[in-house]
């Protein structure tokens, strides 16, 4: 498919970020056929030195959630500490239609690389700066991760075991979050532009992002004047893991006859404490201690799709080996096999959504500056001398 | 020049429940015209039972109170329908798919999140849509996606978590795992979604073709935690739960403050923000441990240290000490309760919340607005979410120019109307 029928094909985004949210919004305008160039530090992005890396070894080519992250990107190493390093982000800015960054708030007004100069220089430029609390407020110096993000955004406290401290949710969710919402808010903001001419700043503050996608604090507390607290499991143990099985919840009429048929238990179809939904709320750990019984002895795969069969809305805790192997993502081609010149090829998870039948953009993470000369020589028209020299002084 | 983003868009909305209503609420946000179509017998069930009862029901209305007309007044309705036009409309009927029809012909996008075959079986699938609006972009939310052996399975936001890989790496150390019971996949859809469809929108701009975008929210789920994907597929190693830590920072933990149930935050991802924490502290003996000085060596004790600063932080009120921490350079957040959340200082200086008074509830409530804010697009105040059916006349006359004597026939069978008539239970 030629790069310009492509969805975001007519589309260059500089990519000024470290950590998961930039690069994730980045990862997906890439994928989506936009020419996206990570503009590093000389030595690197900080994403590089993310953990797990390939074989275990430490080394910037070789960080797991950099491969992910960085897609169909292109790179080139840049200081934009250096004056002269500001001066040729300046020029490339001319030549692109969306910036996504996500220094601390003041850092690209100081270097001169804030959106009043560099939508002066470009006014169709869509800028998007990513930040633990925005770009204003008394929190805007405030530093932010994973768990710090989930519990200033009110996302923490209901998660985890009612006698236990709360417990975050595993792995970055929710700076993938942020990260999407960047996505989401570009998009509306290219779709904007290609009716007005015009770009635009967008403000994405984690904290509002993950203050966003709680769903009920908030509400509950203004509407009732109570908060929700942490709630003990539902999941059950099966042989080989862990189902939910989901009878407490809406079926239909004939599942839980069904059920008890197949538990062999026949005479709980018309025990009043289960007979509706409503009742098997009420009785959940009478319902649990039931269900559990016969869990325990099926395997977790097998109790999920008995289950949904019975039209119940079971689900069964898959581990990132099962995922590998699930039927359904595995017909659905979810998996890219994406090699690598220095980790080597493996097979990648891929993208949420389908947009009629364009393919995604699914080709390795670029090589720390690797399109240096491509970009700075073959677009910019710096010479090779020039490149030497600007190599010496450190700026790329 | 457009005031907002997505003005002049038209979306057909048969959204429910969480996921597909927290799409077209963003949408709405961003200047998109909503029309949220609505059966009287099958209605969204945040709407509520026609004659609430008992404790679980009565939950969600303001101060418990059901008051006259309960399916206007419930708080997750509210929250997640403002600024949507809303129709009733019976399209299990002849009559009412031929209206469906109609008005897909008007819009430029349709939003469902329906199982994936219940829409096919109406006759109102996308093909079906399709021809009859060859412009249209159709964004299906579905569990799985639309193709696949288990397309037809049925999903919350908490068996997402499980099938799409969340829950098995969330839990306590060395413990089970667990559900977030924050259903977190539904509204991260939501969010994301948004950018899909104007992949879709602009796609169809472009070709002058519509397209089905076939939105899964187990594989979104799953793009939640590569690492941890990428940890099997390169080095085969099978990741598990292991609590509030990470690889990297130490110490990292949810540590208890003063009062009921109170709890910061506390991540230390370098050796120069662990001598601010000591610093702050106040150089304890314990801190100056030179084993301390190194991540390393911080990761090996992560035991020892968890204890000590949980003696530590319960001297203090859990914001105190996050800005006492944070001025020093340490990432602290204070584990704030929904109450809490309503009245933060940073949120409420930004002007983040919403605050409106739903008619029919008579009070100011706090909702939450969007996770960006847009220079050439911002958010405006919102109309409450809509009464059941409240803008038949406007969207059957108006916008789609039905007769007069064309919509009294749907009204008298029944296809068209504003009682609800759902079974209580």
């Amino acid at each position: 498919m030629a790069d310009t029928e492509r969805i975001l094909g007519d589309i260059t985004v500089l990519e000024l970020s470290h950590d998961i949210p930039g690069a994730y919004c980045g990862k997906l305008l890439a994928g989506l056929g936009a020419r996206v160039i990570k503009v590093e530090p000389p030595n690197g992005e900080g994403d590089r030195d993310m953990p797990p890396f390939a074989g275990d070894v430490h080394h910037r080519e070789r960080s797991l959630p950099f491969l992910y992250l960085n897609t169909a990107k292109q790179s080139v190493t840049l200081d934009l500490a250096l004056r002269e390093g500001q001066q040729i982000l300046r020029r490339m800015v001319a030549g692109a239609d969306v910036i996504v960054e996500s220094f601390a708030p003041g850092i690209l007004a100081k270097w001169g690389l804030d959106y009043t100069t560099l939508s002066s220089l470009n006014p169709t430029l869509v800028m998007t700066s990513i930040t633990a609390f925005g770009q204003d407020g008394p929190y805007r110096d405030y530093l932010i991760n994973e768990i710090v993000a989930a519990a200033i955004g009110g996302l923490l406290y209901t998660m985890g075991l009612p006698e236990r401290e709360p417990l975050k949710i595993g792995g970055d969710a929710v700076l993938y979050n942020a990260g999407g919402s960047a996505f989401s808010a570009v998009m509306a903001a290219i779709w904007q532009r290609d009716v007005t001419g015009s770009g635009q700043f967008i403000d994405i503050s984690i904290q509002e992002a993950t203050a966003t996608s709680q769903i009920h604090s908030s509400i509950e507390a203004s509407w009732i004047y109570s908060n929700p607290g942490r709630r003990s499991s539902v999941l059950l143990e099966a042989k080989d893991g862990w189902v939910a099985v989901g009878v407490e919840s809406g079926v239909s009429a004939e599942t839980w006859p069904r059920l008890c048929d197949i538990m062999d238990r026949p005479e709980l179809a018309d025990d009043p404490r289960f007979a509706t939904t409503f009742a098997r709320r009420d009785h959940r750990e009478e319902l649990k201690a039931v269900v559990s019984d016969w869990v325990r002895m099926q395997s977790k795969e097998e109790v999920y799709h008995l289950l949904q069969g019975l039209r119940s809305i079971a689900g069964y805790v898959a581990t990132t080996a099962d995922l590998y192997r699930s039927p359904q993502l595995v017909e659905r081609d979810f998996f890219q096999m994406i090699d690598h010149p220095v980790a080597g090829p493996a097979s990648y998870p891929g993208f949420p959504f389908r947009v009629g039948d364009q393919p995604w953009m699914q080709i390795r993470a670029p090589l720390l500056g690797e399109h240096n000369e491509a970009i700075y020589a073959g677009v910019l028209g710096y010479s090779q001398q020039e490149l030497h020299r600007l190599h010496e002084k450190g700026v790329i | 020049m457009l005031s907002r983003a997505l003005d002049g868009i038209h979306i057909l909305d048969l959204t429910q429940v969480a996921v597909g209503p927290y799409a077209s609420f963003l949408l709405s946000t961003l200047g998109a015209q909503v029309i949220k179509v609505e059966s009287n017998q099958h209605p969204d069930i945040t709407r509520g039972a026609v004659e609430p009862t008992g404790v679980e029901q009565l939950k969600q209305y303001p101060g418990r109170v059901p008051g006259l007309r309960p399916w206007n007044r419930g708080a997750l309705f509210n929250q997640r329908n403002r600024d949507k036009l809303s129709i009733t409309l019976d399209f299990s009927q002849p009559a009412g798919k031929e209206v469906l029809k109609r008005l897909a012909a008007i819009c430029d996008a349709l939003v469902e999140n329906f199982r994936a075959a219940v829409m096919d079986r109406q006759g109102l699938g996308w093909e079906v849509l399709h021809a009859v609006n060859p412009r249209l972009v159709y964004l299906k939310l579905s569990s799985q996606g639309n193709t696949g052996p288990e397309r037809n399975y049925g999903s919350m936001g908490s068996t997402l978590e499980q099938t799409g890989g969340l829950v098995s790496i969330t839990g306590y150390r060395s413990g089970d795992p667990l559900m977030s019971n924050e259903t977190y996949p539904d509204p991260v859809t939501g969010i994301i979604s948004v950018g899909a469809l104007i992949a879709g929108l602009r796609l169809a701009r472009r070709t002058g073709k519509g397209c089905l975008v076939d939105f899964s929210q187990r594989e979104m789920t799953v793009g939640l935690l590569p690492a941890a994907m990428m940890d099997y597929a390169f080095n085969g190693r099978v990741q598990g739960p292991v609590g509030n830590r990470d690889a990297v920072a130490a110490p990292q933990g949810v540590y208890p403050c003063a009062g009921e149930d109170m709890w910061i935050a506390i991540a230390v991802q370098s050796d120069a923000q662990w001598q601010a924490l000591c610093q702050v502290i106040g150089n304890q003996d314990w801190t100056r441990d030179p084993s301390l000085r190194t991540g390393a060596g911080r990761r090996q004790r992560h035991d020892q240290i968890d204890a000590k600063l949980a003696v530590w932080t319960r001297g203090f009120d859990h914001y105190d000490l996050m800005h006492r921490l944070q001025r020093r350079g340490v990432p602290a957040g204070a584990v704030l309760k929904g109450s809490e959340l309503l009245v933060d200082a940073q949120l409420e200086a930004r002007g983040w919340w919403e605050d409106l008074a739903p008619p029919e509830v008579g009070k100011v409530h706090r909702f939450v607005t969007t996770p960006w804010r847009m220079s050439a697009s911002p958010f405006r105040p919102s109309t409450p979410a809509p009464s059941l059916g409240e803008h038949n006349d406007t969207v059957y006359l108006d916008i789609l120019g039905l007769s007069r004597a064309e919509y009294a026939s749907l009204q008298n069978a029944g296809i068209i109307s504003t009682e609800p008539r759902w079974l209580r239970a």
